[in-house]
């Protein structure tokens, strides 16, 4: 599951990348690519939220115990 | 875009006052630290000038883009400016990034014996490599020589999934409002602009409540090197928030005077482009934070 999960970052990161490239070559080529870009950025997000929703609710991860008591 | 020679700013006074402005806040900020009493008032006084030369210098250049002095040479310049600005705060990131994973994958472990550290437990009797780590053997103010983690579980489903969902609706919403501008639907990206912002300063309200609890609670930034991994990582997140909610606001109100059309918005492509990497920092902390 973790794989999965870091893989999708990966190609969230690479969207990003994508979106800025198209930023800096600018025009209308690189602003549709921006646009894009950024759009595949964060449906993949919304859909990595929605799976960690899933995945957790099904049992196949846990999340870790964050808060400390002394 | 009518003059086709490089735009050189004449007879500006913003560096010098940007100058001045700095040095006063350092001179502050050091008294500060020495706990001298006018350390503070002093380096208010330098971050004043800093945000009226903000304010003078920005300014500028938006009435020079609007009166046309900026040629396509000027635009790249810009475009180039913010991409190195960019490239900055990655490095930024990467470096918590990088201290979270070092800490929790390679330091921690080896304190407890991994690898060819088999001796190193002998240094801190009852230590044992455990993550969450909020009292980092041999620390400025550990006390003790108990490792002792006990933890408590809070619902990752709680405040960091509501401020997750928060986050990025604002980057759909910011999607949808740069969709607007590219079809030139003025009030359709108007009121798009007004749903991020709105949606990053409840972000910012949820975040300085979870810092509540959690202060609360007994996470500190001395707990260890969990607590000043979290402190760091997310507060210097929501200091990002912050800047970007008010370039959106600043973006919003260059949108009401009409200073943006369908081709030409690189203003708005990077502030939009600083929000979408700002909600990507937070995605990767909720996911290796609260996750893996």
């Amino acid at each position: 599951m973790d794989i999965i999960i870091i893989a999708i970052i990966i190609v969230i990161l690479f969207s990003l990348g994508s979106a800025l490239v198209g930023m800096i070559r600018g025009g209308e080529k690189g602003s549709d690519k921006m646009f894009k870009s950024l759009r595949l950025r964060i449906s993949l997000s919304v859909f990595l939220f929605i799976m960690l929703m899933f995945a957790s609710y099904m049992g196949w991860i846990e999340p870790n115990n964050v808060l400390p008591t002394q | 875009m009518s003059n086709q020679n490089y735009y050189i700013p004449h007879g500006t006074y913003w560096p010098i006052i940007g100058s001045i402005g700095i040095s006063i806040t350092f001179v502050g900020l050091a008294n500060l630290m020495h706990e001298v009493s006018w350390g503070a008032p002093v380096m208010g006084l330098g971050l004043t000038i800093l945000v009226f030369m903000l304010f003078g210098w920005l300014g500028t250049v938006v009435n020079e883009s609007i009166s046309g002095t900026y040629n396509k040479q000027v635009d790249r310049s810009f475009r180039w400016g913010m991409s190195w600005f960019i490239f900055s705060e990655v490095m930024f990131f990467a470096a918590f990034f990088g201290a979270l994973f070092y800490a929790r994958i390679l330091s921690v472990p080896w304190l407890g014996g991994a690898d060819n550290n088999m001796f190193t437990p002998e240094l801190w009797e009852g230590f044992k490599a455990t993550w969450p780590l909020i009292n980092t053997p041999g620390a400025i103010g550990q006390s003790g020589t108990t490792f002792s983690t006990d933890f408590i579980l809070v619902d990752t489903w709680g405040l960091p999934a509501i401020n997750t969902a928060l986050l990025l609706s604002s980057g759909v919403t910011i999607t949808y409002a740069h969709h607007a501008l590219r079809k030139g639907h003025r009030n359709a990206l108007i009121a798009w602009m007004i749903a991020t912002i709105a949606l990053g300063v409840l972000f910012l309200g949820f975040q300085i409540t979870e810092y509540g609890h959690a202060y609360h609670d007994g996470l500190k930034l001395t707990s260890g090197i969990y607590g000043s991994t979290f402190y760091l990582l997310t507060g210097f997140h929501g200091f990002h928030v912050t800047v970007g909610a008010i370039m959106l606001t600043v973006i919003l109100y260059r949108i009401q005077k009409g200073h943006f059309n369908s081709e030409n918005h690189f203003a708005f492509e990077g502030v939009a482009w600083y929000w979408h990497f700002v909600d990507v920092v937070w995605l990767g902390l909720f996911v290796f934070v609260y996750w893996i």
